[in-house]
């Protein structure tokens, strides 16, 4: 008995050395044993938590920071404001006290005529 | 250089698990030594998946690797060929549903009698079905070796086969006169 030709031989060997199923639970085993290596290779982790750290940070920042800016522009607008009410009290007054004098004046110069 | 792929892992595992065993069991003829080889080439693969550029890449990456685990494991537990009919009748510690024809086994057998260059090429040629340039790329061997170790290899296969079918049908045919 005997392969004639080598052709013949060789399809044989394609037919014999096809690929043998893994054993059943591989790949389980091998997600488990991932799972346990996991914490002893944490740099992504670890980089993940970083980004997600400095993130909240610079919100939290940004924030406080927003915060003052608004209530700094806030009180200057109200002092603005009182200023303004101020001043056009004072010219209120003014312009009445001009008036008055004017009509002491007037009332002055009727009596020494 | 950036690369759009994203491996994954368990997805790679899917697919290249019977790949990487097949090799590791065929260099190695050892059912339990093939699986401990490819949990280790995957576990490296895992520490890997950052360097890998394609799903090409990673499939050359995962053949060379099981190859070298299994050529390091032969190094270390010395493992040789064993008997024949012993193997045979054992199913190489397979269960019923994965064991091929009966030819198929002693050929399986017989490859694990070869030389171990011999069987890296044969294994490569036949299982995975690489050219030539594809294997030496694989082993890091140049090209005239592997083209030698696929020539050689196969001669003796062949030699081996035809002397064992001759003996087997020898001994088949006294059975049954019996």
């Amino acid at each position: 008995m005997d392969f004639e030709p080598m052709e013949d031989f060789e399809r044989e060997l394609r037919q014999a050395f096809e690929r043998r199923p893994a054993p059943p639970g591989l790949k389980r085993r091998l997600m488990e044993k991932r799972r346990a290596l996991r914490p002893q290779r944490p740099h992504r982790h670890s980089h993940f938590v970083l980004l997600q750290r400095l993130a909240a940070s610079v919100a939290l920042v940004a924030v406080l920071g927003g915060a003052v800016v608004w209530k700094d522009a806030e009180e200057r607008r109200k002092g603005e404001e009182a200023r303004r009410q101020v001043l056009t009290a004072l010219r209120i007054t003014g312009h009445a006290l001009n008036q008055m004098n004017a009509q002491l004046a007037a009332r002055d110069r009727a009596a020494q005529e | 250089m950036a690369h759009d792929w994203q491996p994954d892992f368990e997805q790679l595992v899917d697919e290249h698990q019977s790949m990487v065993f097949s090799l590791a069991w065929r260099m190695t003829g050892d059912r339990g030594l093939a699986e401990e080889i490819a949990q280790d080439v995957f576990m490296e693969l895992d520490k890997h998946l950052g360097k890998l550029e394609s799903a090409a890449h990673a499939r050359f990456w995962l053949r060379r690797v099981a190859m070298s685990r299994s050529a390091d494991a032969l190094r270390r537990r010395k493992v040789r060929g064993t008997d024949l009919w012993v193997e045979i009748d054992e199913g190489h510690g397979a269960r019923a549903e994965e064991r091929s024809s009966p030819l198929g086994n002693r050929l399986e057998q017989l490859l694990s009698t070869l030389p171990e260059p011999h069987r890296a090429a044969l294994v490569l040629r036949y299982q995975e079905d690489l050219t030539p340039e594809e294997i030496a790329a694989t082993l890091a061997s140049p090209l005239a070796t592997v083209k030698s170790n696929l020539q050689r290899g196969l001669k003796l296969l062949r030699a081996k086969a035809s002397s064992h079918l001759r003996e087997y049908v020898r001994v088949k045919e006294q059975a049954s006169g019996l």
